[in-house]
């Protein structure tokens, strides 16, 4: 359990300096948006306009990975769930849909195969943490740490992945999380923003008085006030700034994509915006909630779990079809804490299990594939003769989009405690 | 899932029956004076001058900030005095009490009372059953009825929480129930701590608030709220077997059941008990001593809910009270124990138990670490070293007087240190609760304002993790929540924010003389601390604002939003 005082109060400073640099010119006059531009002037040159974005998706609550990502070959996988195993291909209705002859996408996720055809989707089975709580306070707080095991790690993986970038622009919108509060994987001393609407983000007041009660609130904190709390002002309303020139409230997806309906297909929209908006964000993070089906799980294409899944896959089908070539810059990671029993319970249900499913799915990703060793689902190769075996470190997939897809090279400071190595990755980027 | 529960249930009561009766209630514990140590004698401090940025600093600090009137009261008291009365609260009287006991009489039930008014979740969501049964489910009308309370209780007692941090007279106390509460951290979303958490800071935490730690570390470690929270009531001896009884019903339940029963140690409340409520992480402890404590501490545990609507148990289960502490003796590990070099001989059952929370609460290194955050709370984010060491001093001296401590850290020449003041940023809590003093607003009978908090990021009840919220700013000032705290400025100021009731007729009358209302939002809201750009801009702002009602309006909430407001 050790805390690294030292390195925290540094990753503090530096943020204060920088921020305080960037508000000195902001003081002499000079136009954040240049400000903006100047920083990202200093980028080595041929470097992509859009710049790497990593949109983290959170399923809270223990997908059930093995009903997501079917396993239809395996027939222990229908001898353990006789009311809610998705069937085997071609079985009909609410059949899986075959991706490579072992495993099937559930069939309310449909929406996702063109994805997998087209190589720019690859999942990533058995994946989880070492540690083995089965609690979901405890594991959703080790995957966002990155530190499984520790409890006392102050700051989220993805902050420290914004701290280590080397280059990157001086802007608000580094790190955005599409909800009320930041979630633990951003928390720490990188500048990050929560963002429940982009659309009422501000000073919230009639469109009359807006301006005026930002204008008064940008004067009371630009009056020779120091520290954090003038420094994130100065941020909080560029940000209103740079938001309002972008115009996020007249949006209309392109390229035909029809978002469902839901708070997640809704923040999918939002993070296509903001990527879109060329603010300047380098990870976006939403939540997906609804997944821990202890009791009716539902079966084939029906049920709670056919229903949460309809809207997450048609919201990231639709978000890549938004983003159109604006996706060779875009990775989407979806996570969860752990799975769910191999067997359904009394309760046509099922409980808290070890491994699950992850999905990456964007540019540069090496598609149309399972990755990650198969353990198998027969009771000796069950974890506690109940559980899909973890054989995939989450940090070994996290790493590998931190150094592949983000460009960064100190995967141990992002896991501390933890060597990241490429001969563990399991594959799924260039 | 009904049935699993009321098997459940039945089987967590079953277990019980195994149990001796707890020692003794952490309540009824004769009081232990300490003649020695109050008799100490104190090195004489002299307190600076009650100017009125003086005052402002030490009601700052040892309240939810200033009413109006506040600061004159302090100067006209004198800081000794003032401070005398804080630290023994119960001679302070405080009508508030008895009003949101009535307002908010959730908060303060029984928490077996609250599992038959608000059932769990999945047993409200039940589809109905065929009328005439014995074991007949509430209609659906009774099933809405039953979600909509249950989404109240964790408000109300929010609600409860924030009604006495702005209007208690006893506001030391508060402030530390808030620190305690904050030190000794459950999650009202984990399991039965829905049905704890009142309870828990209530005759836990609020209790004990400015007593002695080693009462305040037992009450928390004899409630189920934190038995459950960190998983200490189902930590069991390997190889431990339930009563019969017990097991008669467990080998009539489903798989599912059988598999849930515990079958060994859990650690994570001895962990927590060494690294975060006692020694600290550098504490000089083992993880061999951390396996100790989890040994001493097995059988440390609650009687479950029992049957669903809080019916009596019958039979042989008679006479056990639900979400009540119980040292199952068969859960306990019987051998020799090794705790920081001592033996804890085997066969003493809960006794040592009892023996290991004392030792913790005397060790020097709890004595540092608590020096430390209370330091880092009152003082400055980095915790001066003068301060901790006077502090832990006064610890030690009496072992463990938390209103002692308290008087040492207001004594200490580093409290009062220019460099010190106004540069701690208000938590969110800390926030909201200082601009209700400010401007006399009062919380509705609504948990809406338990919202409000959430959205600046401090839900509370809400932390999962068991350090509780961090104490240094870093946590609370990012883009979101400081347009948040503006936005809830200009709420508070127009009487819109939901779940507050404002009057400002008696704090700031209105007027159409704009520099006399300048310098009243001035006096009433910032201390009369302003700066003169805040004093300029709300001039400013005003100006053209011939509408006396928009004019305060506009002023109160730019007060309220300013820097000068979100530190203190």
């Amino acid at each position: 359990m050790a805390r690294c005082d030292c390195e925290q109060a540094d990753g503090i400073s530096r943020r204060v300096f920088v921020k305080a640099g960037a508000l000195g010119l902001v003081s002499l006059g000079l136009d954040p948006l240049f400000l903006g531009r100047a920083a990202y002037a200093l980028r080595a040159p041929g470097h992509k306009t859009g710049g790497k974005v990593l949109v983290c998706v959170f399923q809270r609550g223990a997908v059930d990975g093995l009903s997501m990502i079917v396993p239809h070959a395996e027939a222990a996988y229908y001898r353990g769930r006789g009311r809610i195993a998705i069937g085997r291909p071609g079985s009909g209705d609410g059949a899986a849909i075959d991706l490579d002859g072992h495993f099937g996408l559930h069939p309310r996720l449909a929406s996702l195969k063109p994805l997998w055809d087209a190589h720019s989707l690859a999942i990533v089975q058995a994946v989880g943490s070492p540690d083995t709580t089965r609690s979901h306070f405890d594991a959703q707080d080790y995957m966002e740490s990155g530190t499984p095991g520790v409890k006392s790690t102050r700051d989220g993986w993805l902050n420290r992945a914004l701290e280590h970038r080397a280059e990157h622009r001086a802007t608000p919108f580094r790190g955005v999380a599409f909800s009320q509060q930041l979630p633990r994987a951003l928390q720490g001393s990188a500048p990050t923003l929560a963002i429940p609407d982009l659309a009422a983000f501000g000073i919230r007041a009639p469109a009359g008085a807006r301006d005026r009660l930002t204008a008064a609130f940008e004067a009371l904190y630009g009056g020779g006030e120091t520290g954090i709390i003038a420094s994130t002002a100065a941020e909080s309303f560029e940000a209103v700034q740079l938001l309002k020139r972008a115009d996020p409230t007249r949006y209309a997806p392109e390229h035909a994509a029809q978002y469902p309906r839901g708070p997640f297909a809704r923040a999918m929209q939002q993070v296509a915006q903001l990527i879109k908006s060329d603010l300047g964000m380098e990870i976006a993070f939403v939540d997906v909630g609804g997944w821990d089906t202890h009791i009716n799980q539902g079966s084939g294409a029906q049920g709670q779990l056919a229903l949460r899944l309809d809207e997450f896959g048609g919201a990231l089908a639709a978000f890549n079809q938004d983003l159109g070539d604006r996706m060779a810059d875009v990775v989407v990671l979806t996570m969860s804490e752990f799975g769910r029993t191999v067997a359904e319970n009394g309760n046509s249900g099922t409980d808290h299990g070890h491994a699950t499913a992850m999905m990456v799915m964007g540019g540069g990703v090496r598609g149309g594939r399972v990755a990650g060793r198969w353990p198998g689902l027969e009771p000796d190769q069950l974890y506690e003769q109940r559980d899909l075996a973890v054989t995939t470190d989450f940090r070994d997939l996290f790493a590998e989009v931190a150094t592949r897809h983000l460009g960064i090279a100190q995967t141990d400071a992002v896991f501390p405690g933890y060597t990241a190595s490429p001969d563990r990755f399991p594959g799924v980027l260039e | 899932m009904r049935m699993m529960h009321l098997a459940w249930g039945l089987l967590v009561a079953a277990c019980a029956t195994g149990a001796r009766q707890a020692a003794r209630a952490p309540d009824s514990m004769p009081a232990t004076p300490e003649p020695a140590a109050m008799a100490a004698p104190r090195r004489p401090f002299t307190f600076p001058a009650a100017d009125s940025a003086t005052a402002l600093h030490l009601l700052n600090r040892l309240t939810f900030g200033p009413r109006p009137g506040d600061i004159a009261r302090v100067q006209r008291l004198g800081i000794q005095r003032w401070l005398d009365e804080q630290l023994d609260p119960a001679r302070i009287s405080d009508p508030v009490q008895g009003a949101v006991r009535e307002r908010y009489a959730e908060a303060f039930a029984p928490p077996a009372e609250l599992y038959a008014e608000y059932p769990p979740p999945n047993l409200a969501r039940r589809p109905p059953a065929p009328p005439g049964r014995p074991d007949a489910p509430p209609d659906s009308m009774q099933i809405a009825r039953f979600q909509q309370n249950g989404r109240r209780l964790g408000g109300a007692v929010v609600m409860a929480t924030l009604a006495r941090h702005a209007g208690s007279e006893r506001q030391l106390q508060e402030v530390m129930t808030d620190f305690w509460f904050n030190h000794f951290n459950v999650f009202i979303g984990k399991q039965a701590d829905r049905w704890l958490t009142g309870d828990y800071v209530e005759r836990a935490i609020r209790a004990h608030a400015l007593g002695r730690f080693e009462d305040l570390l037992k009450a928390v470690a004899h409630h189920p709220a934190m038995l459950v929270y960190l998983d200490n009531a189902q930590s069991v001896a390997p190889g431990s077997q339930p009563p019969a009884l017990a097991r008669r019903i467990l080998a009539r339940m489903p798989d599912e059941v059988q598999r849930r029963m515990p079958t060994g140690i859990n650690e994570n409340y001895g962990r927590e008990l060494l690294e975060l409520h006692t020694l600290g992480v550098d504490g000089g402890y083992t993880q061999q001593d951390v396996q100790n404590v989890a040994r001493i501490l097995t059988g440390w545990s609650t009687v479950g809910p029992g049957l669903p609507g809080g019916a009596p148990l019958g039979g042989r289960l008679a006479g056990r009270r639900p979400f009540t502490f119980e040292f199952h003796d068969w859960a306990h590990d019987r051998g020799e124990k090794f705790v920081l070099g001592q033996v804890f001989p085997a066969g003493h059952m809960q006794d040592e138990g009892e023996r290991l929370l004392t030792l913790l609460a005397l060790h020097p290194s709890t004595a540092r670490h608590i020096a430390h955050k209370l330091c880092e709370r009152f003082v400055a984010d980095e915790a001066p070293d003068g301060c901790v060491d006077h502090a832990t001093a006064a610890y030690l001296r009496t072992h463990g007087d938390i209103a002692a401590v308290l008087r040492a850290i207001v004594e200490s020449p580093d409290f009062w240190a220019g460099t010190v003041r106004r540069t701690k940023v208000k938590s969110p809590l800390e926030f909201v609760v200082s601009a209700m003093r400010s401007t006399g607003a009062t919380p509705d009978s609504t948990p809406r304002l338990a919202g409000v908090l959430q959205v600046l990021g401090q839900p509370l009840f809400q932390q999962q993790v068991p350090t509780g919220y961090p104490e240094t700013q870093e946590m609370w000032v990012n883009s979101g929540a400081l347009l948040g705290r503006m936005n809830v400025a200009m709420g508070i100021a127009s009487g819109r924010l939901p779940g507050l009731t404002v009057d400002l007729d008696p704090t700031v009358p209105l007027t159409t003389d704009k520099d006399a209302l300048v310098a009243r939002v001035n006096a009433t809201i910032l201390g009369g601390q302003a700066s003169p750009n805040t004093l300029r801009v709300i001039r400013q702002q005003i100006d053209d604002l011939a509408d006396p009602t928009m004019a305060r309006t506009m002023a109160v909430g730019l007060a309220l939003g300013s820097p000068e407001f979100q530190k203190q």
